[in-house]
């Protein structure tokens, strides 16, 4: 490949965004739907992740927005609508057999709300985001092209597991993949982190203590770990 | 020449269409359309039914293209330096200037190797006499290769014997054809296709084509000149330069200090670049003067007069009101011919002189009498109908075929094309915007 | 035969910072039959480095890009040349016969050539520029700021005034009309603060050169920059440029002697 642009480089940063915000809220949301079989409201505590008021009539109403509804920003759809609109303009990065996973996965969404059971009906989502994952890195040869998206996907997961209050074992686990990832992005390109923020987070991450009280502060920090202007303390 | 017979013998589906366009939506083969203001994607639809040309027609098809396309680059040329074919009287100055298509600014400027048309579509139909007539040339950026060559990947999945069990020739190759065709007009540098953006009809296409020639797909903004070289605006804060541009944007659009100044997706002093020799642009600016509608009854003038040989391929026969003898024949006709505004482009401004009222036919004959130059007027053709299948069943329909021809080190025929078809009985519109669909296009090795 | 230094300047100033400026000027002074440049320098501030291009229509084209942010760009360009209008120019093109955007004549003005015609007893292409251009000379009245630079023949024409560049657009496009072939003409001229406009003709033969804006024939007394078919293949600068700025302010000086 050799040349890209600071475009195509943000579209495939926020592909690794969308697609593991679908993937996370994708498991997030079935284990809302197994609390639902014994529980009237069974999603409140999804909608305390994110901070959200229950507006909702019951369960069923929950699950159509928070599955197909393009006007609910945190909705299955509409991130998986994102994922695509980034996808789309990087057909000779990622390959239009990549492409097709993300079609298909639009494809599954659509049928399953005709489907009887929707919950058995998205089980093959999680495959197509799988073989999506495995087909984008098998075609973007270049390491530092492709360690944009996964950076992306790295900063969308850490995030949602700290609103979704995993426990410190599993997100000290994605911080350090995070870390990884992070640490690879040569200096004075646009994903560069902001050793700011990044000392802060780490500060936050290194211990299960700080994680517990400071956990609303590690994901501001995360906010802004890609901040152009450095800051010093 | 009539290829009747064969036409039935292939007239079976190759593989299921539903199956095939299942895996073409899979693969994302659309058109962008707007409707109401509101950008949607369709499917192209694909009949499975294929239109099959035989070897010793595709023969004739390729040396009359071959033949076409050299002499309409020739004209270019001519036309952008000496105009010699004006000075010698073969196509009036008229006909030249008052087209929209050729532009100024472009005169004097030879592009590498002297090829100014280096992608051209060409649209043919198909009479019932088994005759092939050229309907009009596309010069300027011609769309339409990728549904073909996606579709051929799928139908060989889906119908493996149709294809051991015939003689066709693989038309796999485009994506070569045009990686080639690129390179030879390459200036030094990587090769880029420039598209307006997702929201254009063809953006498929676009994207298509750059990740199979291996190019880089730009949009204007990541785009600049210094230093008379066009660059690519790196993601680590460098520079990379483009040494052949594919652009799909049009020629008024394409640098906003040269032509349109509030176009926002052109390249600033590209054409400078350009004129320099610093950078190629497939096709060249200014190709619109060649695919005129007024220009087109001159084509067949055109190979005589550049390449000393007559005509191997027809136009439908086309007469200018401009000329005497022709208005004469216009007037007795136009009942029965059809009319075309030379300055209106896409389908607008063609008027069937038998769909009018008696009023009607009155008015339009005094229009062309006060601005014989501004029309053209054709003989209907009866054109050669196309099985497909609606709904399980097979029925005929209109349908034409683009040519793809690619100028390099030579010009060759890409042996393949787009079949399109309409989908309304009535209708001779095959545009993919009315609802028509495509067909694979099979040359037949022998 | 005339000797001319020449000075002109144009200080381009934004209100907020601009970056990723792309431009084309056409400035530097053709050198022709009728005009040898002894000396011709351009400077341009912010420093940039440029390249020199000579466009379909024969005008020399200064290019550069400024990426880094500025606020301003001024040019200056002092040099000498030889005018000597007694010999000809012959780079003819035919689509100087034909009307472009900005002479293209409404139902007004064709109408107004149309009765012109009539009452133009003259037979020769110079005679007839002539009487068309005495006609223009005692009907549209020269007045600054009523017109801009985007406006046409005809609307400048329904106006009835106008200046130089205006004067050039109506006669080029009464001169079409009659089928003279005609040019529009960028330059300087003498006695004249600003840059200057006039038009030529084609007599059959060569260019002739005319100034509607003072009626009188070209002489070596004008200094040829750059020609086209209107106004829109002559301007100056062109240019394109990112920020958030809201105005541009453009002082021109110009001095001839």
């Amino acid at each position: 490949m050799g040349t890209i642009s600071i475009e195509h480089g943000d579209h495939l940063y926020w592909l690794g965004r969308y697609t593991e915000r679908v993937f996370t809220t994708l498991k997030a949301l079935q284990k809302t739907f197994d609390k639902m079989i014994e529980s009237e409201h069974g999603y409140t505590e999804y909608l305390s992740y994110f901070g959200l008021t229950d507006i909702y009539a019951d369960n069923w109403d929950f699950i159509k927005s928070f599955l197909y509804d393009l006007n609910n920003y945190n909705s299955l759809a509409f991130s998986l609508e994102r994922a695509y609109d980034n996808g789309i303009v990087l057909r000779e990065e990622i390959s239009t057999e990549a492409l097709s996973f993300l079609q298909l996965a639009k494809d599954t969404l659509a049928k399953a709300q005709k489907a009887p059971n929707p919950r058995f009906a998205l089980l093959p989502l999680e495959d197509l985001l799988y073989g999506f994952w495995g087909c984008v890195y098998e075609n973007i040869y270049d390491d530092e092209i492709k360690n944009i998206i996964k950076c992306g996907k790295a900063v969308e997961r850490l995030d949602l597991y700290m609103r979704m209050n995993y426990s410190y074992k599993k997100v000290k686990k994605e911080y350090t993949r995070l870390c990884k990832n992070l640490e690879s992005i040569p200096e004075n390109t646009p994903y560069r982190y902001n050793s700011f923020y990044y000392n802060e987070l780490s500060d936050i991450l290194d211990s299960s203590d700080e994680y517990k009280t400071d956990g609303q502060k590690a994901i501001i920090s995360l906010g802004h770990i890609f901040d152009k202007t450095e800051v010093s303390a | 020449m009539s290829l009747q017979p064969e036409q039935t013998k292939f007239a079976q589906a190759v593989g299921n269409a539903d199956e095939i366009n299942e895996l073409l939506r899979r693969y994302g083969v659309k058109f962008g359309i707007y409707k109401n203001g509101v950008f949607n994607e369709q499917f192209f639809p694909f009949d499975p039914i294929p239109r099959v040309i035989s070897a010793e027609d595709f023969k004739g098809i390729e040396k009359g293209l071959v033949q076409r396309v050299n002499a309409l680059n020739e004209f270019l040329f001519d036309i952008y330096h000496e105009k010699k074919i004006v000075k010698d009287g073969i196509v009036p100055e008229d006909f030249i200037y008052i087209s929209k298509g050729y532009l100024a600014q472009c005169e004097g400027i030879t592009p590498k190797n002297r090829i100014y048309s280096h992608i051209s579509g060409i649209d043919l139909v198909q009479g019932k006499d088994g005759e092939w007539y050229i309907l009009e040339d596309n010069l300027r950026i011609p769309s339409g290769a990728s549904y073909p060559l996606i579709a051929r990947e799928l139908t060989r999945i889906a119908a493996p014997e149709a294809f051991t069990n015939n003689d066709i020739v693989d038309n796999r190759n485009y994506a070569k054809l045009l990686k080639a065709t690129m390179e030879h007009a390459n200036c030094g540098g990587i090769r880029a296709i420039l598209t307006p953006g997702r929201y254009n009809a063809a953006y498929f296409e676009h994207s298509y084509l750059a990740e199979h020639t291996g190019s880089v797909l730009v949009q204007n903004d990541e785009l600049f000149v210094e230093d008379n070289m066009l660059y690519h605006r790196t993601y680590s804060g460098g520079k990379t330069r483009i040494g052949v541009l594919y652009r799909r944007i049009a020629d008024e659009y394409l640098d906003p200090l040269t032509f349109y100044p509030d176009s926002l997706i052109g390249i600033p002093n590209l054409m400078e670049a350009y004129r320099s020799g610093n950078v190629g642009i497939i096709n060249a600016p200014g190709n619109g003067v060649a695919d005129d509608k007024g220009i087109y009854y001159f084509v067949p003038k055109m190979i005589q007069y550049y390449l000393g040989e007559e005509p191997i391929l027809h136009n439908a026969p086309t007469y200018l009101p401009f000329y005497a003898d022709d208005m004469k024949y216009v007037m007795d006709h136009l009942e029965k011919l059809v009319i075309k505004d030379v300055a209106e482009a896409g389908g607008y401004g063609v008027v069937f002189g038998n769909e009018l009222s008696k009023e009607k036919l009155e008015e339009f004959r005094k229009t062309i009498i006060a601005e014989p130059r501004r029309f053209i007027a054709q003989e209907v053709i009866d054109f050669l109908d196309l099985p497909i299948t609606d709904n399980g069943e097979t029925v005929m329909r209109k349908a034409d075929l683009r040519a793809f021809v690619l100028s390099g080190e030579t010009t060759k025929v890409w042996a393949s094309g787009l079949t399109r078809f309409s989908r309304n009985p009535d209708s001779f519109v095959v545009n993919s915007s009315q609802g028509g669909g495509f067909k694979d296009t099979w040359v037949l090795s022998r | 035969m005339k000797t001319v230094s020449f000075f002109f300047s144009t200080k381009l100033t934004f209100d907020d910072y601009v970056h990723d400026h792309s431009f084309a000027l056409r400035i530097m002074p053709l050198e022709t039959e009728t005009q040898h440049i002894l000396t011709s320098n351009l400077k341009i501030s912010p420093f940039v480095t440029t390249q020199q291009t000579v466009d379909a229509f024969g005008n020399n084209v200064t290019t550069g890009y400024i990426k880094e942010e500025h606020r301003f760009l001024d040019f200056e360009l002092k040099g000498k040349a030889e005018v000597n209008t007694e010999k000809y120019r012959t780079d003819y093109m035919p689509c100087y016969l034909y009307q472009s955007e900005y002479t293209l004549p409404d139902e007004n003005l064709r109408t107004f050539y149309n009765e012109l015609k009539e009452t133009c007893r003259a037979e020769s292409p110079s005679e007839r520029a002539k009487y068309f251009c005495d006609v223009l000379s005692d009907m549209i009245t020269y007045e600054k700021d009523v017109t801009s630079t985007e406006t046409t023949a005809s609307q400048a024409f329904a106006l009835k005034k106008g200046v130089c560049q205006d004067f050039s657009h109506i006669l080029i496009s009464i001169l079409r009309m009659d089928g003279i072939a005609a040019r529009y003409i960028a330059g300087l001229a003498f006695c004249d603060g600003e840059t200057h406009s006039w038009i030529e003709y084609w007599t059959g033969e060569h260019w002739e050169g005319i100034d509607p804006a003072n009626n009188c024939p070209g002489t070596d007394d004008y200094l040829v920059i750059s020609q086209g078919r209107d106004f829109r293949d002559c301007a100056i600068n062109r240019g394109v440029m990112f920020g958030t700025y809201t105005k541009q302010l453009q002082l021109v000086r110009t001095v001839m002697q």
